[in-house]
């Protein structure tokens, strides 16, 4: 079994290894946009240092950091600053272009619902651990999972089985 | 296919190295909070202007009804009644205040009292239901639950208890919470066991039917039936509303399919209304019984025409259903409120000695 260092920083570090693609990735599903998500990612992190926050499980760790950058998206959203610019278009491909057009395809996805889709496709968690991880009643994130895939459904229309 | 295909995308999305090395780094870097308090303080407007929404939102206001609520206090939980501490810190809405009064914390637990009043008209009524609208923001895993636990009518003011357990069995105090509604549904009425006044002798058993993908479901047997997400549900083909006695729920459907009773009922626009129920079959002796599963299914989805339909499918042969009656029970809502109210507050320990 893996020791694990008793040095802050050093159990920081390992921190920001272990989950830096789940944090970017979540961030980028949102964002999907890379300058965006790289804001968010040192968002997050910036306060888990800072804040230092101390997890019975990693379960709790990860809920935490998947709610802390869930929140950071919706507060840069909402921001005036946000409201008042205009993003450039970045240009993202992917390996396969069928990689590519989901990802513009999903671009046209309400942003409220981006969180769960990549949490229940991506992450594999399921309607009890995404509502633990957002904080939201398991009804509550039922009923987003539900419209999401509908409007998924419409988005891709008949090139993929949601 | 969508999932494998998401999946591969993701894969290709990783953060630049630098980025994480900026990260990494920083962790024996300098502390930012120092910068940024000064980048703060800097700006005298900024602190003027949040002072302003202090006084303006986060006064501890002293209102009328605080004493019902104490009253009431003392009759839902009065072993404890006397640890919870005045919070009195309340945030105005589209015409409608809530108002934390009071708050009890106990080791992984904290109990609050809130109460919403309706300043201008009569929205808030003896039925206010914050259903799934209010949200708890705490910095670690918690549950929730709400309550509400009374009504005063002179002032109009609901009272609800939200009761917040932190998880692993960790100490709740030291921190703060903010409590936020979204939305409340008001003005509801329950139809208690009446009776449908359908001939069940009379049942088509050729319905038409069709598949669809469930929003959800229950029942004894669901899982039974629907052993994994992705199955579908063979539910009636919705016809023109028959006749049915309660407002707001329009019964859509009703006919044997594969030897089971299918029952189904829809109800528009039903995000702003909650309007929601079930039936069960009473025979001669009185005995219920309640269906063996339900499912809810979507049309028009997302668009100002949805309909949210429900199926309850009883699993009792066609020759032995004259033997029973149907009954339903209904709650249904009137008024849909929205708005924004959220208040943060400490949580502080009471000393019990």
């Amino acid at each position: 079994m893996e020791q694990q260092s008793l040095r802050t920083n050093d159990f920081l570090e390992n921190a920001v290894k272990a989950y830096s693609n789940m944090v970017y990735r979540l961030a980028f599903s949102q964002t999907r946009n890379k300058s965006d998500a790289d804001d968010i990612y040192q968002e997050v992190f910036l306060r888990y240092i800072k804040k230092m926050p101390l997890f019975e499980t990693e379960e709790h760790r990860k809920a935490w950091l998947i709610r802390v950058t869930v929140n950071c998206c919706k507060k840069m959203w909402t921001s005036s600053w946000y409201k008042k610019i205009a993003s450039l278009d970045e240009i993202t491909t992917f390996e396969m272009k069928e990689e590519t057009n989901l990802h513009y395809e999903l671009q046209k996805l309400p942003m409220k619902y981006r969180a769960v889709i990549h949490l229940f496709y991506y992450e594999d968690l399921n309607i009890e651990e995404i509502s633990k991880a957002l904080n939201q009643k398991p009804s509550t994130i039922r009923t987003q999972l539900t419209r999401a895939r509908y409007r998924l459904k419409e988005i891709l229309k008949e090139d993929y089985d949601v | 296919m969508f999932r494998e295909k998401y999946r591969s995308m993701n894969e290709q999305i990783s953060p630049d190295q630098k980025l994480i090395n900026k990260i990494i780094n920083s962790v024996d870097g300098p502390k930012r909070e120092t910068n940024k308090a000064k980048i703060i303080f800097r700006k005298p407007i900024i602190i003027m202007a949040m002072l302003m929404v202090l006084v303006l939102t986060a006064t501890p206001v002293l209102s009328a009804n605080v004493p019902a609520v104490y009253e009431l206090m003392y009759l839902v939980s009065p072993t404890v009644a006397q640890f919870f501490m005045p919070v009195q810190k309340s945030w105005e809405n589209n015409g409608i205040k809530m108002e934390v009064v009071s708050a009890y914390i106990h080791n992984d637990t904290a109990e609050v009292y809130i109460t919403m009043q309706d300043l201008i008209g009569e929205r808030v009524d003896e039925t206010t239901d914050l259903y799934d609208s209010y949200s708890v923001n705490r910095p670690f895993d918690s549950s929730a639950t709400c309550q509400r636990v009374g009504y005063d009518e002179p002032t109009k003011t609901a009272t609800f208890l939200i009761s917040i357990t932190e998880w692993g069995n960790k100490k709740i105090v030291g921190d703060k919470i903010t409590f936020s509604v979204r939305a409340f549904i008001s003005d509801k009425h329950t139809y208690n066991e009446i009776p449908i006044a359908v001939d069940l002798t009379s049942i088509d058993n050729t319905p038409s039917t069709k598949q669809v993908s469930r929003s959800g479901g229950g029942g004894r047997k669901y899982k039974e039936y629907f052993p994994n997400s992705e199955s579908k549900a063979k539910v009636l083909v919705p016809t023109v509303p028959m006749k049915f006695p309660v407002e707001g729920i329009d019964f859509t459907g009703i006919g044997y399919v594969d030897c089971m009773l299918h029952i189904q009922t829809s109800v528009m626009d039903n995000l702003t209304k909650d309007n929601h129920g079930y039936f069960f079959l009473s025979d001669k002796n009185g005995n219920k019984i309640q269906c063996d599963y339900n499912v809810g299914f979507v049309e028009n989805f997302d668009s100002d025409d949805r309909v949210d339909y429900e199926e309850y499918v009883f699993d009792i042969p066609q020759s032995e259903i004259g033997q029973y009656s149907l009954y339903g029970t209904f709650v249904t809502s009137g008024l849909f409120t929205e708005g924004n109210w959220q208040v943060t507050f400490p949580l502080e320990e009471i000393k019990n000695n």
